[in-house]
């Protein structure tokens, strides 16, 4: 079975709801069981997510002050003064010009999940952005994407049957011109479909977009205004978007309008979720992020275009976050950021950073649960100038689709093609360790030899059938310390792995095939 | 200066584009080529040059066609679909002629539906008769439609006999085909014709019935009104003489067309017909000046013949006016045939793979159906409303029906069908390749050019530089430097034939593409 159809076919299969594990459908449309399916169909949960576009620069963003000597070395034109770090701990702070976000993060309002990516990296920003738009391996072309496939296992059919009285609100809106594959659903885009982009965003902003508003004062400029107004109307959710827009007023201040354009989106998504849109995603993007040149000013390496975007960000977010609390539903509502990749470790002579991997993530709202998350990335235990991997990226979709949307393992594991360690990132979720719960396991067991493990030790499994492979360890944190991933055929296997650069402690391994995942727990002791 | 003054220059790019776009479907980038730096005078003797007529359609599961059959067989519907895409099939591969385009004219203004007249053979052969006159004399057209079969049939020309006379051609004859209805200054008075003059035209037009088994039509004399018709003062009092003879009906049918065509309304109402087919629906008091009333003498002076008009009117500087670029709103074929074209989409051929070739234009002619444009099946005798009724005229195409389609339509064509032959059960794929189709333009890695180059190619009317950046910045590269591009596309031309890294850069293309036929300036034309 390829992966592509080993995803589609979970989600077909994956159950809307949940009830004590079971399935509000199998157990057939009771009444009582049909009002809580309405419940939970109107779950008041938003996510909102942030692309910070074209790889966002993370050293520079949550900075290493345990390593302070090798940052200042390997970034010796950009690095930024310890003395201006804000503190968030004794080994790691934010840039200088985000204050908001520190202010957030002392509330208990913000998490730092450092030293996010995915197995072997991809440089390329088309590329690097499908991945994580779509939830994929790095060898793996999806052409839907992950929060699409969410919302495809939530409202089965979309687009047939939409709008409907459970659900008259688009499922996902993007601020944008053009939909992107995250939300891109198995049928069709799950956000709403922009047929005049600059139409409806006159329509939720007021504002006028670059050059689109006025039509020239020829025969051909009345046509166009004919046929955009004819867009306007025909776009399905225009009413409920414009009547959530008007029913809702902005009660933070944010940066005046034009001058950050992440706040402006985000003003606009507080507006449209207080005004009762039953959405379950946003998306928003700040872009710039491609700061291979000139990304501080020389004089005060405190200042210059990356500073300004982490501004950006900084401010944009601590608004939204006001004017949820003002709104009074912050609870209701988290966000999470994402950029393609990093930026590699050492600077470059231009006083910039080139394309790399490793990057934080920032998870935040008031439902979150706070602090930093894992530990500072190394920077001198690298991949070829390139942080290592900390966290897969969809353990933080994995954990939001769990912690927040209240998915159980074998549907956030259908949506994300297989199942992910998820982190404590909202505040209720226990541990790090996470439930083991049945997912098939279609008879795959394993083992290893010797327990405790001292230098070495050695994976024992059958392979039923041919299938991808992938054999992780995880640390007690949650951190995958490493991966295997290759392309098996049924058969016996012994896999020997050098434990030798692990510190001692509990570590889980996990073997996952297309069919169902086995895992075993060891210990390393010397 | 007069509107209708020559256009003095040689064509550039832009205005070869605008006159292959008006007087064609969507405009190739071949064909814009060939016409460029040519003077009009050369552009036009290429586009009015006459076309030798095409083969019949064929039935692609018997390889033979059906046009000589001598009965309409059960098979009659599928026959119909078969004769929509051969016809939208010559449409997409004609070569750089207006001649397609104005048999589409002459189907829309002498206008006749498969569902009323019931026959692929009829209409079939009205659309070799309309083709064989296209660009020929008016006047001999309008003869030879006044007892084609299927108009006979569609306007029930068959049935009007003598003591019993059915007016319906003789109405529409006057009213939509000819001289047109002027205003009603009293009951039944018409300006240029009255009750009395219909009356009188459907005793001249009696005696003419079709034959199902040639599909041709005859004159019978016993069925003939012998009498003298008297026409009103619209006509000045014209009397034409009754007759008793093999050939009354003829006679009587060529008096009847001199009396209508010396009368000055009848061109010019044919020229303003035109003046909104092919330039603008709005016709001012300055167009109708300036434009329609010189154009009508042209007409005259040239005893109908077409040519010359739209020689003067297509060659003229006002054709070529800025605020005439872009006035018109796409029909659904200028749209769908225009993307076929431009998008240089590789058909199936139609030598050994007919049925795919078919198969192909039948989604499109779906398509077309469902944006209201339906060939072979006008909506009523009046022809697709756009061209007449005010004040939406071509806005009429757009709906929130149709709006969302047609929006949608890069997204159809690029991911195309799979063509089955259903005698076989072979399927083929025909989608549309935009890394194909940019690595037809210098300068790929550079995306400004990419921009430019297709935005040039796509739209009549030239985007802002802010559209372009938005173009650029939000779809084509979400929010990165423009050098990415560049780099991107080094990285997949060191390796060409990887499959992962082609379809991540058709990728991007194809959502610029999507994108650009979400703007509304898409459109217009």
């Amino acid at each position: 079975m390829k992966r592509r159809d080993f995803i589609r076919g979970a989600t077909a299969v994956a159950l809307p709801l949940s009830l004590s594990g079971y399935s509000a459908r199998a157990m057939g449309l009771s009444p009582m069981l049909e009002s809580l399916a309405e419940l939970t169909a109107q779950a008041d949960r938003y996510l909102v997510l942030i692309q910070l576009a074209g790889g966002n620069d993370g050293i520079n963003t949550v900075i290493p002050l345990d390593q302070m000597s090798t940052y200042n070395s390997l970034r010796s034109n950009i690095a930024l003064p310890e003395n201006k770090v804000l503190k968030l701990t004794n080994a790691t702070g934010l840039h200088s010009s985000m204050v908001g976000m520190k202010s957030l993060y002392d509330a208990g309002n913000l998490a730092v999940v450092q030293g996010v990516t995915y197995p072997t990296s991809n440089f390329s920003h088309f590329r690097s952005t499908d991945i994580w738009m779509s939830g994929s391996d790095f060898n793996e072309y999806l052409s839907t994407g992950w929060a699409g496939r969410y919302l495809d296992s939530q409202f089965p059919g979309y687009p047939a049957g939409y709008p409907n009285a459970t659900m008259p609100d688009p499922l996902a809106i993007q601020i944008s011109s053009s939909s992107s594959l995250a939300l891109k659903g198995a049928n069709a885009p799950m956000g709403v479909n922009l047929q005049d982009p600059e139409a409806f965003y006159r329509l939720v902003s007021g504002t006028s977009v670059n050059g689109f508003t006025t039509a020239p004062d020829t025969a051909a400029g009345k046509q166009i205004a004919y046929i955009r107004q004819v867009q306007a109307q025909s776009e399905v959710y225009a009413k409920v978007i414009q009547k959530a827009n008007a029913s809702a007023k902005n009660l933070a201040s944010y940066t005046p309008a034009g001058v950050n354009p992440l706040a402006d989106q985000l003003a606009i998504v507080a507006r449209l979720i207080a005004g009762g849109l039953k959405t379950r995603v946003y998306m928003v993007t700040l872009g710039g992020f491609d700061t291979h040149a000139q990304q501080v000013v020389a004089t005060d390496r405190t200042l210059g275009s990356h500073a300004t975007l982490l501004a950006r960000l900084s401010e944009g977010m601590t608004s939204f976050q006001q004017d949820l609390k003002l709104m009074k539903i912050d609870d209701k509502v988290i966000g999470m950021t994402f950029s393609e990749f990093g930026r590699r470790v050492g600077s470059n002579a231009s006083s910039g950073t080139d394309h790399g991997s490793a990057a934080p993530v920032f998870v935040f709202g008031k439902a979150v649960k706070g602090g930093v998350v894992g530990a500072n990335p190394s920077l001198t235990n690298l991949d070829n100038g390139n942080l290592k991997m900390q966290y897969d990226f969809r353990q933080i979709y994995a954990s939001l689709l769990k912690q927040w949307f209240g998915t159980n393992n074998s549907e956030y594991a259908a949506v994300l093609g297989k199942d992910f360690t998820t982190l404590p990132l909202i505040q209720g979720s226990t541990s790090v360790a996470e439930e083991e719960q049945t997912f098939a396991t279609n008879g795959i067991r394993i083992q290893n030899y010797p327990n405790p493990v001292s230098t070495s030790t050695t994976f024992q499994y059958t392979l039923p059938y041919t299938s991808r492979v992938r054999l992780s360890v995880v640390d007690a944190q949650g951190h995958i310390v490493t991966t295997m991933d290759e392309q098996q055929a049924a058969g016996a296997y012994s896999i020997n792995f050098d434990t030798g650069a692990l510190a001692s402690g509990a570590y889980t391994y996990r073997l996952e095939t297309e069919r169902g995942w086995a895992s075993g727990k060891m210990v390393v002791a010397r | 200066m007069a509107l209708l003054d020559k256009y003095p220059a040689t064509l550039t790019a832009k205005a070869a584009e605008h006159l292959l776009r008006r007087t064609m479907f969507g405009a190739a980038r071949a064909d814009i080529t060939a016409l460029t730096d040519k003077s009009i005078d050369a552009a036009l003797d290429t586009l009015l040059k006459d076309q030798i007529a095409p083969a019949p359609p064929i039935d692609p599961t018997t390889g033979q066609t059906w046009m000589n059959d001598t009965a309409r067989t059960a098979n009659d519907g599928a026959y119909n679909n078969y004769m929509k895409a051969w016809w939208l099939g010559l449409m997409a591969t004609s070569p750089i002629s207006i001649s397609e385009k104005m048999a589409l004219f002459w189907h829309n203004h002498f206008a006749s539906s498969w569902s009323v007249v019931n026959d692929t053979r009829y209409m079939y052969k009205q659309n070799v008769l309309l083709r064989k006159n296209a660009l020929g004399n008016f006047k001999t057209l309008t003869r030879e439609i006044s007892i084609d079969p299927a108009m006979l049939r569609y306007l029930n020309g068959n049935q009007n006999r003598v003591g019993s006379p059915q007016e319906n051609f003789a109405r529409e004859l006057q009213e939509l085909f000819t001289i047109g209805k002027g205003p009603e200054i009293s009951a039944g008075n018409y300006t240029n014709y009255t009750e009395d003059d219909v009356r009188a035209a459907a005793k001249v037009l009696t005696g003419w019935t079709d034959t199902q088994t040639t599909v041709t039509s005859g004159f019978t004399l016993n069925r003939h009104d012998t009498s003298d018709k008297q026409f009103s003062s619209a006509y000045q009092n014209k009397i034409i003489k009754g007759r008793n003879t093999a050939s009354a009906g003829m006679d009587e049918l060529n008096d009847l067309l001199d009396m209508i065509f010396s009368q000055t309304a009848t061109s010019e109402y044919i020229c303003r017909k035109l003046y909104r087919f092919f330039v603008n629906f709005d016709v001012t008091p300055t167009i109708e000046q300036q434009v329609i009333v010189p154009l009508g003498k042209t007409l005259r002076d040239n005893n109908f013949e077409i040519k010359p008009v739209l020689r003067q009117l297509l060659g003229s500087t006002h054709f070529f006016d800025n605020n005439i670029i872009g006035a018109v709103i796409k029909t659904p074929l200028d749209l769908i045939i225009g993307m076929v074209r431009q998008m240089q989409i590789t058909l199936p051929n139609t030598t050994n793979q007919l049925a795919f070739y078919y198969s192909y234009f039948d989604q499109l002619r779906n398509l077309a159906a469902s944006l209201q444009q339906d060939i072979f099946e006008l909506p009523n005798v009046a022809g697709w409303s756009v061209y007449y009724q005010e004040p939406l005229f071509y806005q009429i195409w757009i709906n929130s029906a149709t709006m969302p389609p047609r929006a949608n339509l890069g997204n159809t064509l690029i991911n195309g069908w799979t063509l089955t032959n259903r005698a076989t059960g072979a399927t083929m794929r025909v989608t549309f390749d935009s890394l194909v189709f940019l690595q037809q333009f210098p300068n790929p890695e550079d995306p400004n050019k990419v921009i430019d180059n297709f935005t040039q190619n796509f739209f009549a009317i030239d985007l802002t530089s802010e559209q372009k950046d938005e173009l650029l910045s939000t779809v084509l590269l979400p929010n990165l430097p423009a050098y990415e591009w560049t780099v991107e596309w080094n990285d997949f031309m060191k390796t060409p034939n990887d499959a992962q890294k082609r379809a991540l850069i058709k990728s991007k293309l194809d959502a610029l593409v999507k994108y650009m036929m979400l703007i509304a300036e898409y459109q217009i034309t």
